[in-house]
């Protein structure tokens, strides 16, 4: 095992809003060693990208953030806004989503990634440029020299995409986390991107933020299923995926469209009035009642293998 | 589309007819406009084009030196004013919360004094002067612009081009200068024609109530004295229709530019006069 890099321990994150507050993220524990690849999955609104910005501290300032992110032993929520600045980019980088907003259209796309390169490294602007051109090769964009001097405009969804991963790759960060890269995608850009990821995942953690499964089953050591906020499942690739344990996880892979395309019943709760006891009882079909009582614990069922379900307690 | 184009560059064009005057005077006008250059209260002839006031000084060399100060005021001004709303604005809308509250809540106050009669007070305690004017009208003229640009950086803030550069590392006042800035760019260029036109009036208006600078001359003072010292009563047309006629011109012009400006920057509005 590697040492671990990012460990993030009773991670609590919340929106005040006119109703209450949105409890976006609800005691999150995880441990990512480096160079390991894990897979976030769930719904859309189910807490993932929330997970990845906090960890960046990019969430507005009056966000309830509770808990530790520690990154190589610093804890990135108390650490001064100026270390702060020193990391993004650095050591921890993002690929956000929405690739088509995710550039500033006035700016030629070899400009901005010289930016991002000499935001860290006091590079004068022609040799970030040339650097920003090798970027552009590294993620396979075919005439580097001449789209470095294009605009994003001019750039398809899957080309933005190698765009924003060179932007996310240009100081080498120790540690990526990419928000759905492969949205909006058609199935041979996707593939493309995956291999690049394959690449990129080499030599550094990726926290890869999906609810592609069969891109999360192809890249990831481990797997997470995010649920209402909090983790139903977690565990390595193959048995979550394999032999899902909690019936969420189950639910979801039976609802891929070579599975049986069968949709798991009912809708994510309100992440403002949250169910009592498990957050899935009220669409669970194995739901007792204990489970509209209690809220249960992530549970062992396997080597390195959780699920918070009452079915194993 | 066209008749748009054709407003820009006329309007444009007029513009740059007074900026000319106002650069070349020294070699337009015919006089100093403060000498004794003949008889006072002539009639237009082939040496005074528009005749002399009570003090002998020649009109035409005046209303040519007039333009002077009349774009200076209006230009300064506007640049003062433009620039403090645009900084002001871009810090309150990017950073919101605190910051944002108490500039807002600060500039409530100031706009519950009316803007004319605070500028009229003020002068007076600065004693007039073409530099106090142009800078009193920019600090107090820039409030507008505050919130103006402020409300168009509100939404830029969270734009996600403006979150992805703020995930590399980059500080705050390097956000709003590279990526926050440009955006908001050409609304600072057609606020700072509107706001020129509309500063030059007040400077008018100035130099009207005698509160210009004694020591230029200015279209506002110009009709001041024709007014008070006889050219009104006496029916002297020449004395005080041109500096009312050259501020009509341009204030128009200005106008007119600052709506084809307009036009250009925002699409939505040329498809309304689809």
């Amino acid at each position: 095992m590697e040492k671990v890099l990012l460990d993030v321990r009773g991670l609590k994150v919340g929106f005040p809003t006119m109703d209450g507050q949105v409890k976006a993220s609800d005691t999150v524990d995880l441990r990512i060693a480096s160079r390991e690849t894990l897979a976030l999955l769930g719904e859309t609104g189910s807490g993932k990208t929330v997970l990845g910005m906090a960890i960046l501290r990019l969430l507005q300032p009056n966000t309830i953030i509770e808990g530790e992110i520690r990154f190589l032993d610093r804890d990135l929520l108390t650490i001064p806004e100026k270390d702060m600045r020193k990391m993004r980019g650095k050591e921890i980088a993002i690929v956000l989503q929405n690739s088509g907003t995710s550039l500033n259209p006035v700016y030629t796309v070899g400009t901005q990634i010289a930016e991002a390169i000499s935001l860290h490294q006091g590079l004068k602007k022609p040799a970030a440029l040339s650097r920003a051109v090798e970027l552009l090769d590294a993620v396979r964009i075919p005439d580097p020299d001449r789209m470095a001097r294009e605009y994003p405009h001019q750039f398809s969804g899957g080309m933005r995409e190698r765009v924003l991963i060179a932007l996310a790759l240009a100081c080498n960060p120790s540690f990526l986390i990419a928000d759905e890269p492969t949205k909006g995608l058609d199935s041979v850009t996707r593939q493309q991107i995956l291999d690049l990821f394959r690449e990129i995942n080499q030599d550094r953690a990726v926290l890869f933020i999906t609810h592609d499964i069969d891109a999360a089953a192809a890249l990831a050591t481990r797997v997470a299923v995010m649920y209402a906020g909090e983790f139903a499942e977690i565990g390595p690739a193959a048995a979550v995926l394999g032999h899902p344990a909690h019936p969420y996880t189950r639910g979801l892979l039976a609802s891929l469209p070579e599975r049986g395309m069968r949709a798991i019943p009912g809708s994510a709760p309100s992440l403002i009035t949250l169910p009592e006891g498990c957050r899935f009882s009220p669409r669970c079909t194995s739901v007792s009642e204990r489970c509209t009582l209690e809220h249960p614990g992530l549970v062992r069922v396997g080597p390195g293998h959780y699920a918070r379900c009452m079915l194993y307690d | 589309m066209s008749g748009n184009n054709l407003s820009f560059y006329l309007s444009f064009g007029v513009v740059l007819i007074y900026a000319a005057f106002a650069l070349f005077a020294p070699i337009i006008a015919p006089f100093d406009p403060f000498m004794i250059s003949g008889a006072p209260l002539a009639s237009p002839d082939a040496t005074h084009l528009l005749g002399t006031n009570d003090l002998a000084q020649d009109i035409f060399s005046r209303l040519i030196w007039g333009t002077r100060a009349t774009l200076f005021l209006g230009i300064v001004g506007a640049l003062i004013s433009v620039t403090l709303g645009t900084v002001i604005g871009i810090v309150s809308g990017y950073y919101g919360g605190m910051v944002d509250e108490i500039i807002m809540r600060f500039l409530d106050v100031v706009m519950t004094i009316p803007f004319f009669p605070l500028l009229l007070v003020l002068t007076i305690f600065f004693r007039p002067g073409i530099y106090t004017s142009a800078v009193l009208m920019g600090i107090l003229g820039s409030i507008q612009g505050v919130r103006i640009i402020r409300s168009q950086v509100l939404s830029l803030a969270v734009a996600d081009f403006v979150v992805a550069t703020k995930a590399l590392g980059a500080r705050g006042s390097y956000i709003m200068a590279r990526h926050i800035l440009p955006g908001i760019l050409p609304l600072v260029g057609v606020k700072f024609v509107f706001s020129a036109q509309h500063f030059m009036l007040i400077g008018i208006g100035l130099g009207f109530l005698g509160m210009g600078d004694p020591g230029v001359v200015d279209w506002g003072q110009m009709i001041n004295r024709a007014s008070q010292n006889g050219g009104v009563i006496l029916g002297l047309w020449w004395w005080l229709f041109p500096p009312g006629l050259a501020v009509t011109f341009l204030s128009l012009a200005l106008a007119w530019f600052g709506y084809a400006c307009e036009d250009r920057i925002n699409p939505r509005i040329q498809m309304m006069r689809v």
